[in-house]
């Protein structure tokens, strides 16, 4: 069994995934009795392979989920795979998988170009760092879900503007049950990301005070990012509080919760492309004997005799 | 094995004939105990709705079915029409047309609004009442159940009962129940109560709506409404307050202007505090002010929008269509290949049973000259005997099958029959 869980890669529930969002798409173009199974059957063999993935490295790598960036990406991913499935078998007629399951492939995409390194931890820090992590990561599912809400909400209104019955195998929500989901959802987004700002501040205070671990610039690209995608969720839940009672207020919303997608997105690609000491350890001083190894190893490979 | 069926259709027989021809479940019931009186060994179903009453029977290969003119002078006979009046209306057809037709029925492919899904009870009913009456045997009760299976494969593999046809279903369930999850907790609106609107509340009721208020502008005629549509009647004069509190307004008055203009509804509008609004304006002329469609939270549908909508499915369904008689095709050429096998049943046992005695007579035999062999090898070469004869069988039996898929295998059979002296 064991050995069975370690085999377990990523590759594993990518491709379940994936033949879960072929099984999606596939509503698009022909009707089938068993393709409801056969996507249920595939997104749970892929959450179940997810989940001991996240396990394994948890009790074997001491990468307890939200200790990395690449566990933080995985774990964000988990849970939007996991609100896949719930969704799906209690909507099986909504095509809800193809909204939800590219946004989980791309997390899973972003973990494989992050950062397997754990974050530089001390007792002191490793509460405020799991609230942190904690609180980021409820911020960014509750803005990729708001977001799927708003695009599907432009959908259905686009149909029912342009009176069209539903298409064959794209039956939404409501636009009640989307609208609701959006308000609560940037609602959600905006006061975790801010508790979580608010957190890594408190985080930086007592690494400081602590004098163990490098602390993060104020002009850091991830505090400047973190910063700027709070700064948008408030101003957008403030924004969809004021226009609650316009008969626009759900058109609004949904296209504040499309835009803090996008500003979630650019900040995780700033994040994995941008220059950070962000959960970065500090750099240990080589002990006195390693570093006459590397010049040994020069001097032997350059064929300079010792 | 012959299958037959007679009857027709609101394509070939007139509404007021048809009404005369359509059997209640107990004059059914009548009429097949009669058809099993007047031509014994027959097993027969009797289809009766309000666009079509047919009759099928079936029977074994000896039990010839009766001609066409009989079973139509049989159906003018029991519901007392003149069977010259029906004679050229009602058509006829045998064997695999039968089988065919009966599948298409059953899956809503022959039905009046293609696809509709109410023919399937209907035809679950007819099979129920014939069973009760004692009139059916395995016939006809593999074809009913091929008919139910082939349904169901049509209903899941193809979208063709899926899209809606009628203006009011169409209505609710595609355009209300777009915008609102759920009604419970809705005000309906309804100005003037015609015909569609009444059926239109009916959809809405289904979906969960219990706050009505009817406005009509003669108040006792709103009061009379209410109460038969268990509604609050309105006064005309309120109706920019109604629309203030409403959330889905179905409008059919036969006002020659419209009843809802942009500014009565701007001046509504401005204490809805954003809630959205469904209107379906199912009056000709319209009741509202098309601009009124064009303001944000206002979901406005006229009957022409609905129609167009309800054409598009149409279209939707005869695309469908297709595909539907492909399975249809399928599932005949299974029963009716299926129902060849069977009949090729007797001539195999005969086969079998005539190698099992020649093989064991051979055997007693054999065990006489070897008075020596115990009950092991005993056992050991009759075993040896079977496989062997299984063996010579299985091809001749593996062509019959392949044959019957095409049609009844006479050929065959005779050949059969003739090489290996088997009797009929």
């Amino acid at each position: 069994m064991i050995e069975f869980v370690s085999r377990i890669s990523i590759v594993c529930f990518v491709a379940s995934y994936m033949v879960a969002l072929v099984c999606e798409a596939s509503r698009l173009v022909f009707r089938s009795g068993i393709r409801g199974a056969a996507m249920i059957g595939f997104a749970s063999a892929g959450l179940f392979a997810h989940t001991l993935f996240l396990l394994w490295r948890a009790a074997n790598e001491s990468a307890v989920p939200l200790s990395s960036a690449f566990d933080w990406y995985l774990l964000a991913a988990w849970m939007l795979a996991a609100g896949y499935l719930w969704l799906t078998i209690a909507n099986p007629r909504t095509p809800v998988g193809l909204f939800m399951l590219p946004v989980v492939l791309g997390l899973i995409g972003a973990a494989q170009l992050s950062s397997r390194e754990p974050f530089p931890q001390t007792p002191a820090t490793q509460v405020w760092g799991a609230i942190h992590g904690g609180f980021n990561l409820a911020a960014s599912v509750a803005v990729a879900i708001g977001s799927i809400a708003g695009l599907m909400w432009l959908i259905q209104a686009g149909r029912l503007a342009r009176k069209q019955a539903p298409l064959q195998g794209f039956r939404m929500p409501s636009l009640e049950k989307l609208a609701v989901t959006t308000s609560r959802t940037l609602s959600i987004a905006a006061w975790t990301a801010t508790a979580g700002f608010l957190s890594g501040l408190v985080l930086n205070a007592v690494t400081r005070q602590a004098g163990l671990l490098e602390t993060v610039p104020w002009t850091d690209p991830v505090v400047l990012r973190m910063g700027a995608l709070v700064a948008w969720l408030v101003s957008a839940e403030c924004v969809s509080r004021i226009t609650c009672r316009r008969p626009s207020a759900a058109s609004t919303a949904a296209w504040l919760s499309l835009v803090s997608f996008g500003v979630l997105t650019l900040s995780i690609l700033w994040g994995l492309f941008g220059v950070t000491r962000h959960g970065v350890p500090p750099p240990k001083p080589l002990p006195l004997h390693s570093q006459h190894v590397p010049a040994a190893k020069a001097g032997l490979a350059s064929g300079v005799s010792p | 094995m012959t299958l037959a069926f007679v009857g027709g259709t609101h394509r070939t027989v007139p509404l007021d004939l048809r009404e005369r021809l359509a059997f209640s479940a107990e004059q059914a019931a009548e009429a097949l105990r009669r058809f099993r009186e007047r031509f014994p060994g027959r097993e027969v179903v009797i289809l009766s709705t309000c666009n079509r009453v047919e009759l099928y029977t079936a029977g074994e290969k000896n039990a010839v079915p009766p001609p066409t003119e009989q079973i139509v002078s049989f159906l003018a006979e029991c519901r007392g029409i003149d069977a010259g009046l029906l004679a050229p209306l009602l058509s006829g057809e045998s064997d695999k047309a039968v089988v065919r037709h009966l599948l298409s029925v059953a899956s809503g492919l022959d039905s009046m609004v293609l696809g509709e899904p109410q023919i399937v009870a209907q035809v679950k009913q007819a099979w129920a009442i014939a069973q009760q009456s004692q009139t059916t045997g395995p016939l006809t009760g593999e074809m009913f159940q091929a008919a139910l299976r082939t349904a169901k494969r049509v209903a899941s593999e193809t979208a063709i009962g899926r899209q809606r046809l009628s203006i009011p279903s169409m209505a609710v369930a595609d355009f209300a129940s777009g915008v609102f999850e759920r009604f419970d907790d809705k005000r309906v609106l309804l100005i003037g109560a015609g015909k569609m609107a009444r059926e239109t509340l009916r959809y809405l009721r289904d979906a969960g709506a219990r706050d009505v208020v009817v406005v009509n502008r003669t108040a006792e005629r709103a009061g009379d409404l209410a109460a038969t549509l268990g509604a609050r009647a309105e006064r005309f004069e309120n109706l920019e307050r109604e629309l203030v509190a409403a959330d889905v307004v179905v409008s059919t008055t036969g006002a020659t202007h419209p009843v809802v203009s942009e500014e009565l509804f701007m001046r509504a509008e401005s204490h809805r505090e954003g809630r959205p609004l469904v209107v379906l304006d199912l009056a000709v002329p319209r009741d509202f002010d098309p601009r009124i469609g064009k303001r944000p939270g206002v979901w406005l549908y006229s009957i022409d929008d609905l129609s167009a909508a309800c054409d598009a499915n149409r279209t939707s369904r005869q695309r469908e269509l297709p595909g539907a008689m492909a399975i249809v095709d399928e599932e005949t050429n299974r029963f009716m290949g299926n129902l060849h096998h069977r009949s090729t049943v007797p001539v195999i046992e005969q086969l079998r049973a005539g190698w099992v005695e020649t093989g064991d007579a051979e055997l007693d035999r054999l065990f006489r000259r070897l008075p020596h062999l115990d009950n092991t090898s005993q056992a050991e070469i009759r075993q040896a005997f079977d496989r062997y004869a299984a063996k010579l069988l299985h091809s001749p039996l593996a062509s019959l099958r392949t044959e019957s898929h095409s049609g009844s295998p006479h050929g065959l059979l005779d050949a059969l029959k003739r090489l290996f002296d088997l009797k009929e």
